[in-house]
């Protein structure tokens, strides 16, 4: 799993700088608009290994914001689940936020906070919060009748044995969900790093982007593509381990 | 005790076809008892009326005395996967009914199934498990709609019989297809058939068997017949 997502982003990486390469062939740029393959390496030699320690600053934000995201959703869709006013007002507050592109809020983020962890926090926080939500809202509403309808009757359903039937039933569509989610929160964390921070990779990449050196930029992506399908493919190893575990029956662990 | 029904209708949607119409039935004395007919006459959600009781939306009458608590089983239940059937078990169970447990368990035959998972076992296996769960609890009614199906016929035998010696004071409704089977171990069947303009169903008294060797097969053929030729 760790090395076929790793395999996957290098095929899609080469297929993207051979079009690059390809591009500057056909209409005959200059290597200060797009760098040739031997000065990508000496630029990845030079800044390689800050912009890996970049990455991993802005990973460890994007795990944070991803970790406060997952219990967020959690309580909330638990929460929220009944079909009482409470519950309703969430799922339609939810849906309706999540329909509101949340970079566009940034801005209000940085001015009422500054430059710094917290709003980078909040952004990468924010970005994964909304789907996630909405698919905890979606799993948590929904009960399983065949397996819940023993307890009721019986009087022994508790609001946290319904949580635990309805995530168990839908364990995969779960993990599913917070491993995909880990793209949305670099993807965040990144965002508010390029629109004002003064760390992580997305300011590295801004910085780039104002000396106009795409092959910063290309090592710059290489780093954040390795790094994070190293992550994903954690996360979902992580997540079969889970799985086999909890379907196996006791005698054959 | 006493289960009574006078006039009872149902239809799902305001204005829609009555799915049950004019049931007026009663039972009153403990004892397995069976709803019986074809698929989609209405056995099924006659049977969620009696066990929602007023919380359950019909037209009619509906008197239940002495039957404090109702339980309604059905074949497509399913324990949750986390652990073993035998630990799922084991958590609803009080424990001065440990002994009735490890009784049923051994009728059941299901002693080799309480290691595995729910999801591991056969359809039969699954239902015999979800059955003994429902034995095990407090009531006064236990309706069992479908839950001995795709269990084998010799131990559906040997499961109702048990039933029925274990619980002699409880009430049990049974609904199953099986016409020998209810025609041979049920006291009263109702017999639900397609509605022709007049009852949408029969009262039939059947041979209601304690042993299965007891059985007086003209009696029973009659009791068959009488089902049969309801509609």
């Amino acid at each position: 799993m760790l090395f076929r997502r790793i395999y996957q982003f290098l095929i899609v990486y080469i297929v993207g700088v051979s079009g690059l390469l390809l591009l500057k062939q056909i209409l005959g740029l200059s290597d200060y608009v797009i760098p040739g393959v031997s000065l990508i390496i000496t630029i990845a030699q030079e800044a390689g290994r800050g912009y890996f320690f970049d990455v991993l600053n802005t990973l460890s934000i994007a795990v944070l914001g991803q970790a406060i995201s997952v219990i967020l959703a959690f309580a909330v869709g638990i929460a929220g689940r009944k079909s009482s006013w409470i519950g309703s007002f969430i799922k339609m507050t939810a849906y309706n936020i999540q329909a509101y592109p949340i970079v566009a809020l940034a801005p209000i983020i940085f001015i009422l906070l500054g430059d710094g962890f917290v709003p980078r926090l909040m952004i990468a926080s924010m970005i994964c919060y909304f789907p996630l939500l909405l698919s905890v809202l979606g799993v948590m509403s929904a009960p399983v009748k065949d397996i819940e309808h023993f307890y009721i009757v019986t009087g022994r359903m508790r609001w946290q044995l319904e949580v635990k039937i309805r995530a168990f039933e839908n364990l995969s569509k779960l993990i599913t969900v917070i491993s995909g989610s880990a793209t949305l929160a670099m993807a965040g964390a990144i965002v508010a790093e390029f629109i004002a921070a003064d760390a992580g990779i997305g300011y590295s990449i801004r910085v780039a982007l104002y000396q106009s050196d795409l092959g910063k930029i290309l090592v710059a992506l290489f780093m954040i593509g390795i790094v994070i399908s190293v992550y994903q493919g954690i996360l979902e190893s992580i997540s079969e381990k889970v799985k086999r575990v909890m379907m196996v029956p006791e005698d054959e662990i | 005790m006493r289960l009574q029904c006078r006039d009872l209708a149902f239809r799902y949607a305001e204005g829609g076809k009555k799915i049950l119409d004019g049931i007026s039935c009663s039972f009153t004395r403990p004892g397995f008892h069976s709803v019986f007919g074809p698929s989609g006459v209405g056995k099924s959600t006659f049977a969620r009326i009696i066990a929602a009781g007023n919380s359950h939306s019909y037209e009619g009458e509906l008197s239940i005395e002495g039957l404090d608590t109702i339980l309604y089983s059905y074949n497509l239940e399913r324990l949750p996967g986390w652990s073993s059937t035998g630990k799922h078990i084991d958590r609803v169970v009080a424990p001065e009914k440990e002994e009735l447990k490890r009784e049923l368990i051994r009728i059941f035959k299901i002693e080799s199934l309480l290691g595995a998972r729910f999801h591991q076992l056969s359809m039969g296996q699954q239902n015999r498990v979800n059955l003994i769960r429902y034995l095990l609890q407090d009531f006064n009614l236990l309706i069992l709609d479908e839950s001995l199906a795709n269990v084998d016929e010799k131990h559906r035998q040997s499961i109702i019989l048990s039933i029925k010696k274990l619980f002699p004071d409880k009430m049990f409704l049974y609904i199953s297809h099986h016409l020998m089977e209810v025609s041979t171990f049920c006291d009263q069947i109702m017999v639900f058939g397609a509605s022709s303009g007049k009852k949408s169903y029969v009262m039939v008294e059947a041979q209601n068997c304690l042993e299965s060797q007891a059985v007086d097969k003209q009696k029973r053929d009659k009791t068959m017949l009488e089902i049969m030729n309801a509609f």
